[in-house]
C-alpha cells in the first residue's frame, strides 16, 4: 500500500498529507476567529486603518481657564448663582439644552398626541414610568439644580469632581447667621471646596455621563447591560474603544453633539439616520461603527466583509455582555410588598445583588449574558401607556424593528430584559403607578392607589381594577466591543445546533439551514465525486498505474 | 356621668402625653449638621498625622443602627473609628455633635447617610 502511495505521488497527484495543509489554509482564510492567529504578521484590515486615521491622540485644546474667571470667585449659596456665572459668558448654552430631552425627558413619538420619554406616555418593565417627572425619585438624574425646578445644572456634564452641591447648600443655609466661630469656619471652608469645585470644569467624562447612563433603572448595571460602572475604567478586553489601556475614549467622542443634542438618543427612531463614514462627510456623527471603520472594514480576502450589509459589527464584536458587573434579567413586581416584622426588607443572592425587596419585588442577574439576535433598522416598536395590549399574551413594550428585506436592517444583539408588571383589567392597559414620595408605592405599598395617584399625572383614565402581565423591553447592545481575538468564529452562527442566530428567519444560512434541492444536489455533487475518484483510483490501481510490468 | 367620662380622659390624655414626652427616644442634643463636618476635621487630621490612608472617613452612620451608635458614643469608646488622639482632643459639646450626626443619619434612621 505504501509503495502504491509513493507511486501515486510520483505520478502527479496531491498527497493525503497536501490536502490537509490545502484544507487548512482554505478555513484559515474563511475564518476570521481562526485568521486572526496570524493577524500580527499582516497587515491590518482596512477598518482599523481608517480608524486610527480617524481618531489619533486626543487633540483637544482650550483658550480658557476658569480658575481666572472673576465671576467664579464669588460665596456661592444656591445652584442658580452658579448657573447664572457659566451664562454670563455663554450666553446660549441653557437656552440650547433646555430644547433637549436630557432636560425635557420628552420627544413627540409617531403616534399622534403621544409623547416618548420618561415625562411621557412611555413606560418600561422597572420602575415602570416618570409619572411626567411628578415622581421625585426618578429626578436625581434631571440635569437641574432641583429636580425640573430652578436652572439647568451645567456641572451636572461638565463638573470634573463629584460634590454635594445639594446637601452643602442646606448646610450653609443652616449655618447663616450662627456666630459660632467654629461654625464661621466651616462656612469659610465650604465657600473655599464650592469655588474649587465651581472652577473644576471639563468637557463630560465618562463618570458625568456614566452618573445616570451607568445606573439607569435604580442601581448599577441594572437596565442596559452593556453599559455600567465597569466602563467608568475598562480594560482591553471589556471595551477597545474605552479602555484606559486603549483608546481610552470618553463617551463624547462618539456621542458627539450639536448645540447639546447628543448624538446615540434612541426611542423608537434610528440614533443616525445616515450610515455615514467620515470620508463621506467630516461633520457626520460618530455614533455607528461605519463612521470610522468604513462599510467593508475587514481584510479585502475575507469573507466578513459580505456579512456588514445584513449583521451589525456587534454581532459579532460584543460575544457577550455583563463582562464585569451583573445585569438585570428579570424584575417580577407580583411580589412586592411582603414585609417582614411589619417592615419592609430586602434579600440578597448571587453577586451581593438584591434578589428581593419590598418595594419593588423579585429580581434576577446575570452576568457574561449571550444576546438575544433580532433583525433592526435602528427604530423600536414601543407599548406606552395608552396603546392597548393582549395580556394572554407575552408584551413587548419595546421591540426591535426591521425585516431581510429592510435595506437598513442588521441583525443586532439585544438584551432582553423580562417581568411581570401591572396592567388595568377592564381598560386592558399598562398603567404607572406612582413610587416615590408619601403617597407613592414604596411608602403605602397599596398598589392600586399608587396606580390611582400615577395614571393621574398622565391624565390616563384607571378603571380601579388591575393584574399583572408578562413583559419584555429590548435594549441594543452597542457598548463593551471585545478584542478581535475574542469576536465570534463562524461556527457560532453557521451551525444546526445551538446556533446565536436560530431566531433569525427570512433568510439561508449556509450551515444552519437546510433546503432539500440544495441538499440532494449537493450530496449527490459529492458523491459523484468520490465515486469518480474511486473509480478512477481504483483503475489506476489494477492498471498499475497505467505502466507495464 | 358625663362629667366624670371627660375628667377622665382629660386625665388619660395628659398622662399619656407626658409619658410620651419623658420616654420618647429624641436622640442626643447636639448640631448634627456641625457634627458632620467635626466628625470629617477629625479623620483629615488623622490622615495628616499619618494614621488613616483616606483623609475621607471611612465609617459611615449607615453602618450601624441608632442603638449602637448609642452604645459607642455613651461609653466613649471610639476605637471603631481609630484616631484616639484627635478623638481625646474633642470637647463634650464637639462628641454631641458628632453623636447627633451619626444617630440622625444611622442605618435605622429616616434618612441614612450616603456616601456623599
Amino acid at each position: 500500500m505504501g509503495n502504491n502511495l509513493k507511486q501515486m505521488d510520483r505520478g502527479g497527484n496531491v498527497s493525503p498529507g497536501w490536502m490537509a495543509a490545502l484544507v487548512f489554509v482554505i478555513l484559515l482564510a474563511a475564518c476570521p476567529g481562526a485568521s486572526s492567529v496570524f493577524a500580527a504578521a499582516e497587515d491590518e484590515s482596512l477598518g482599523i486603518k481608517l480608524a486610527k486615521q480617524a481618531v489619533r491622540a486626543d487633540k483637544h485644546w482650550t483658550t480658557v481657564d476658569h480658575s481666572k474667571i472673576e465671576i467664579l470667585n464669588q460665596d456661592f449659596s444656591s445652584g442658580d448663582q452658579i448657573t447664572q456665572a457659566c451664562l454670563s459668558c455663554h450666553t446660549d448654552a441653557a437656552m440650547q439644552f433646555e430644547e433637549t430631552i436630557h432636560w425635557t425627558w420628552e420627544v413627540p413619538s409617531e403616534k399622534p398626541g403621544i409623547m416618548n420619554g420618561k415625562a411621557g406616555h412611555a413606560v418600561n418593565n422597572f420602575c415602570i414610568s416618570g409619572n411626567a417627572m411628578e415622581d421625585k425619585g426618578c429626578l436625581s438624574c434631571h440635569a437641574g439644580w432641583d429636580g425640573t425646578d430652578g436652572l439647568v445644572n451645567c456641572l451636572s456634564c461638565h463638573g470634573g469632581e463629584k460634590f454635594p452641591f445639594k446637601e452643602t447648600f442646606a448646610d450653609l443655609a443652616a449655618f447663616a447667621g450662627d456666630d459660632d466661630p467654629d461654625l464661621q469656619e466651616i462656612v469659610t471652608q465650604l465657600h473655599a471646596d464650592i469655588q474649587k469645585a465651581v472652577k473644576n470644569i471639563t468637557l463630560p467624562r465618562r463618570n458625568n455621563c456614566g452618573e445616570c447612563h451607568f445606573k439607569g433603572g435604580g442601581g448599577d448595571g441594572v437596565k442596559h447591560g452593556d453599559l455600567d460602572t465597569s466602563l467608568a475604567k475598562p480594560n482591553q478586553n471589556l471595551d477597545v474603544h474605552m479602555a484606559v489601556d486603549g483608546a481610552d475614549f470618553t463617551c463624547t467622542r462618539c456621542h458627539t453633539t450639536v448645540k447639546h443634542h447628543i448624538a446615540g438618543r434612541l426611542y423608537t427612531r434610528p440614533a443616525a439616520a445616515e450610515r455615514k463614514s467620515l470620508i463621506q462627510d467630516d461633520m457626520a456623527t460618530k455614533i455607528t461603527c461605519e463612521s470610522c471603520h468604513s462599510a467593508t472594514p475587514h481584510k479585502a480576502a475575507t469573507k466578513m466583509n459580505d456579512h456588514t450589509d445584513k449583521v451589525a459589527c456587534q454581532s459579532c464584536h460584543i460575544p457577550e455582555f455583563a463582562r464585569v458587573n451583573p445585569t438585570k434579567m428579570w424584575w417580577d413586581w407580583t411580589t412586592a410588598g411582603k414585609m417582614k416584622d411589619g417592615k419592609p426588607y430586602v434579600e440578597k443572592g448571587e453577586f451581593g445583588k438584591p434578589v428581593y425587596k419590598s418595594i419593588k419585588g423579585s429580581f434576577t442577574w446575570a452576568k457574561n449574558v449571550v444576546p438575544q439576535y433580532f433583525w433592526y433598522n435602528g427604530s423600536f416598536d414601543n407599548i406606552g401607556i395608552k396603546d392597548d395590549i393582549d395580556p394572554q399574551q407575552i408584551v413587548e413594550v419595546s421591540h426591535p424593528l426591521g425585516s431581510p428585506d429592510d435595506p437598513n436592517a442588521r441583525i443586532h444583539p439585544f438584551k432582553i430584559h423580562r417581568g411581570k408588571q401591572p396592567y388595568d383589567k377592564i381598560n386592558k392597559q399598562l398603567v404607572a403607578p406612582l413610587l416615590s414620595g408619601p403617597k407613592g408605592y414604596w411608602t403605602t405599598f397599596d398598589m392600586d392607589e399608587a396606580i390611582t395617584l400615577g395614571n393621574q399625572t398622565l391624565d390616563v383614565p384607571y378603571s380601579g381594577e388591575f393584574d399583572y402581565v408578562e413583559t419584555t423591553y429590548a435594549f441594543p447592545i452597542t457598548h463593551m466591543v471585545a478584542p478581535a481575538g475574542n469576536s465570534l468564529g463562524c461556527i457560532q452562527c453557521h451551525t444546526r445546533d445551538n446556533s446565536r442566530l436560530a431566531g433569525i428567519t427570512g433568510i439561508y444560512m449556509p450551515g444552519r439551514d437546510k433546503f432539500a434541492i440544495v441538499d440532494t444536489i449537493g450530496l449527490i455533487a459529492v458523491l459523484g465525486a468520490l465515486a469518480g475518484v474511486t473509480l478512477h483510483g481504483l483503475g489506476r490501481f489494477f492498471t498499475r498505474n497505467g505502466r507495464e510490468e | 356621668m358625663f362629667k366624670y367620662i371627660a375628667i377622665f380622659f382629660t386625665l388619660a390624655i395628659f398622662t399619656l402625653g407626658s409619658l410620651s414626652a419623658v420616654y420618647a427616644d429624641e436622640g442626643p442634643d447636639g448640631n448634627s449638621r456641625k457634627g458632620k463636618y467635626t466628625y470629617r476635621k477629625v479623620i483629615k487630621a488623622c490622615h495628616e498625622r499619618g494614621e488613616v490612608d483616606s483623609a475621607s472617613p471611612q465609617v459611615s452612620p449607615a453602618d450601624k443602627k441608632r442603638a449602637e451608635w448609642k452604645a459607642i458614643f455613651e461609653n466613649k469608646n471610639f476605637s471603631a473609628f481609630g484616631c484616639l488622639p484627635e478623638w481625646d482632643a474633642l470637647s463634650d459639646d464637639d462628641i454631641m455633635d458628632i453623636y447627633a450626626y451619626f444617630y440622625a443619619t444611622a442605618a435605622d434612621s429616616p434618612t441614612p447617610a450616603t456616601c456623599n
